[in-house]
């Protein structure tokens, strides 16, 4: 799961940034509205945080020129001016949901987790295949009810599958989800990534499409824990 | 209390006493004038009287006999016909007296009012009653014959015809300048609406922005007029320029000052310091504080706002569009029975202020459904009122407690900014507005709020 966060106050950027990645999300981070606008249209995010009160370009333009250019991320709006007309405003401009400033970083991680989830079209926050069930609220991902421990990017991995279960995930598109645009990419590493998830899940879900990609299945039937090694 | 009557009465009313008082005067004027000459003509018409009786006198013959049908008019042979003559010859003891027939044995007085003092040769003229009681227009000349003979000529013959004249002319006189007058009003009155039509026309156009039916005075007006209209203009545009930046600066404040406190209560929140911890606290009363004050700023900003008119709808559908979104995961539908036409008499901003925290405090307790309903009320009062409902089907609240809402009023939510129930501003605002506020049983379960506000 990638994030882009655009917000001009750097402690308040970089506050959320942390707490994005101690949650198991790549995030990006732009500090103005031409910056944020430009990431937002040629990056592929899983989400956006978006500031209203951005200097240069304010956050609803930008947000407005992302959705005219057909960007459909789910948008979270920062605001300081909570009034209905700018909420109201920021709605009719694209935006998904809003968060009040002052805000506890918990609140903003759980109406991002609440975006990300229905945007991929979950009604849950607890996503379930088979025997592997992610909670998005503490990230905690289990197979049949026991607790895996995932490093950080093994859980965007299967998160990002999880979210698009039932879809074949090419490698360019994980690659581009998984990473923050500062990490040197190399999309030869996500074959080591799905070996090791593979492992550690033990549970064959993750189906390799030759020539295509990934695809993220409740186990066959004849499929046994301990044939899912390879 | 003279200070009530309009400018139009004023105007009208004293227009109206001059030109009456002014007619009076002229027509007093007119008929005395016309009496005079209608006396003048009929005393010439008796001086050839005098002056014939003045010759018969003179070329009279030895016993002293004069000619009494020397003046020629049957009407002096006629008893009591109203025209009289009568020679006096004072020099003798006692006075010989000659007199017309008409006079039938009676005699003739003298002139009690002696309009014009002769000097002896000039006949004297005046009114006298006459031997029938009626009134006489009265010459009198005296007379000196070279041989020492006295005589006193009168002449006198019956006024009515005078008075007939005169009365004929001054009812038509009346006649005529009470029409005069009339015109004279009813011009009067054109004039002064048409002269203050311009002023009609600027106490209209400031009723409309009152109104809020128009947020400027245009037209053009004459130039004694022209200032005080692009003052007032100037006025308006002030108070909407300092209402904006207030507005501004509010929204300003409130970022510069939300950000920061967003940076310290994250910052603090991971620590356990006590520090940190007096942080955390330190900075939620700086939160609400923040809010509270930045409200009731907003809130003072707005008051002055005057002639803007608000579509209500439009503000409601906004609002759906975004708490569809807002509470997506609980699916609710919202029912939406608002007038397009329905109006409010206030900013748009404040409108949306009220009906989305109402609508969100709804949303948050409502099981499925929210509904929103609105129409202009036909009281009793002048004032046109609109009232809105908002109903949810969530668990409402017992009668008490809604009294106790309402009775305790804003003190109930500022305790817990963003977890109560969202009321203070709203009422606050509303009654800024002159409106008002109440809590009802929704007929779908859940509470309902009923806000009235001043429609358009």
């Amino acid at each position: 799961m990638r994030l882009l966060v655009v917000e001009d106050d750097r402690d308040l950027n970089r506050q959320l940034v942390k707490a994005f990645e101690q949650v198991g999300y790549a995030v990006d981070e732009a500090f103005d509205g031409e910056e944020g606008e430009f990431l937002g249209e040629t990056e592929p995010y899983d989400a956006v945080v978006l500031d209203i009160g951005l200097p240069g370009k304010d956050g609803v333009a930008v947000l407005e020129a992302w959705r005219k250019a057909g960007r459909k991320m789910p948008v979270l709006v920062l605001t300081a001016r909570d009034r209905w007309s700018e909420k109201v405003q920021a709605f009719d401009a694209g935006a998904d949901d809003y968060v009040t400033k002052p805000f506890h970083l918990e609140e903003v991680l759980a109406r991002l987790r609440a975006l990300v989830r229905r945007a991929s079209g979950h009604a849950s926050s607890d996503l379930v295949c088979g025997p592997v069930r992610i909670d998005t609220r503490t990230s905690r991902v289990s197979v049949n009810d026991v607790t895996i421990k995932l490093t950080s990017l093994e859980y965007r991995l299967i998160s990002y599958l999880m979210h698009h279960a039932g879809r074949v995930v090419s490698r360019t598109e994980l690659v581009e989800h998984l990473y923050d645009q500062d990490f040197d990419r190399d999309s030869n590493t996500i074959e080591v990534f799905v070996g090791r998830l593979r492992k550690k899940l033990g549970v064959d879900a993750i189906r390799t499409i030759r020539g295509l990609g990934y695809v993220l299945e409740p186990p066959g039937n004849v499929v046994t824990p301990s044939a899912s090694a390879g | 209390m003279a200070r009530r009557f309009s400018i139009a009465t004023r105007l009208f009313v004293s227009a109206a006493v001059w030109s009456i008082a002014i007619l009076v005067v002229a027509g007093f004027v007119l008929s005395t004038i016309q009496r005079r000459v209608t006396e003048r003509g009929f005393d010439e018409r008796l001086q050839v009287y005098v002056q014939t009786m003045a010759a018969n006198i003179a070329v009279r013959n030895e016993n002293n006999v004069i000619d009494p049908f020397g003046l020629g008019d049957p009407r002096f042979s006629l008893p009591l016909s109203g025209w009289y003559w009568q020679v006096t010859r004072s020099d003798v003891d006692p006075p010989d007296i000659t007199a017309s027939i008409s006079l039938f044995g009676g005699r003739l007085p003298r002139i009690e009012e002696v309009t014009t003092t002769a000097n002896g040769k000039d006949p004297s003229e005046g009114y006298v009653t006459g031997p029938d009681e009626r009134r006489l227009r009265m010459l009198e000349r005296s007379l000196e014959m070279p041989d020492g003979a006295k005589y006193l000529v009168q002449i006198a013959a019956n006024s009515e015809e005078i008075e007939t004249n005169v009365e004929s002319f001054r009812w038509a006189m009346t006649v005529s300048f009470a029409l005069l007058a009339l015109a004279l009003g009813v011009t009067t009155a054109f004039q002064v609406r048409f002269g203050l039509l311009p002023l009609a026309r600027l106490s209209n156009a400031i009723g409309a922005i009152r109104r809020g039916a128009a947020d400027r005075i245009d037209g053009r007006y004459p130039d004694d007029l022209a200032p005080l209209a692009s003052e007032v203009n100037l006025l308006i545009d002030a108070n909407r320029e300092i209402l904006e930046r207030a507005r501004t600066q509010v929204g300003n404040l409130a970022h510069a000052l939300k950000t920061p406190l967003s940076v310290l209560v994250n910052e603090a929140a991971n620590d356990d310091t006590s520090l940190a911890g007096k942080v955390r606290e330190q900075t939620t009363l700086m939160r609400d504080q923040v809010n509270w004050y930045l409200d009731r700023a907003r809130a003072a900003a707005r008051a002055g706002s005057i002639g803007i008119v608000s579509d209500v709808e439009p503000v409601i559908r906004g609002l759906e569009r975004a708490f569809l979104k807002i509470y997506a995961d609980k699916a609710l539908a919202f029912e939406i029975a608002v007038p397009e036409d329905l109006k409010f008499r206030g900013e748009r901003q404040d409108l949306e202020e009220m009906i989305g925290n109402l609508m969100d405090n709804a949303a948050k307790w409502a099981d499925r459904a929210v509904r929103v309903s609105g129409r202009l009320m036909t009281e009793e009062t002048q004032r046109v009122l609109i009232e809105i409902e908002i109903d949810d089907d969530g668990p409402g609240l017992p009668p008490e407690t809604r009294a106790d809402v309402i009775k305790r009023g804003r003190r109930l939510d500022e305790s817990k900014p963003g977890s109560g129930l969202g009321l203070s501003i709203v009422a606050d605002l509303a009654s800024l507005y002159g409106g008002s506020l109440a809590l009802d049983v929704a007929e779908i379960g859940g509470l309902r709020v009923r806000l009235r506000l001043p429609g358009a």
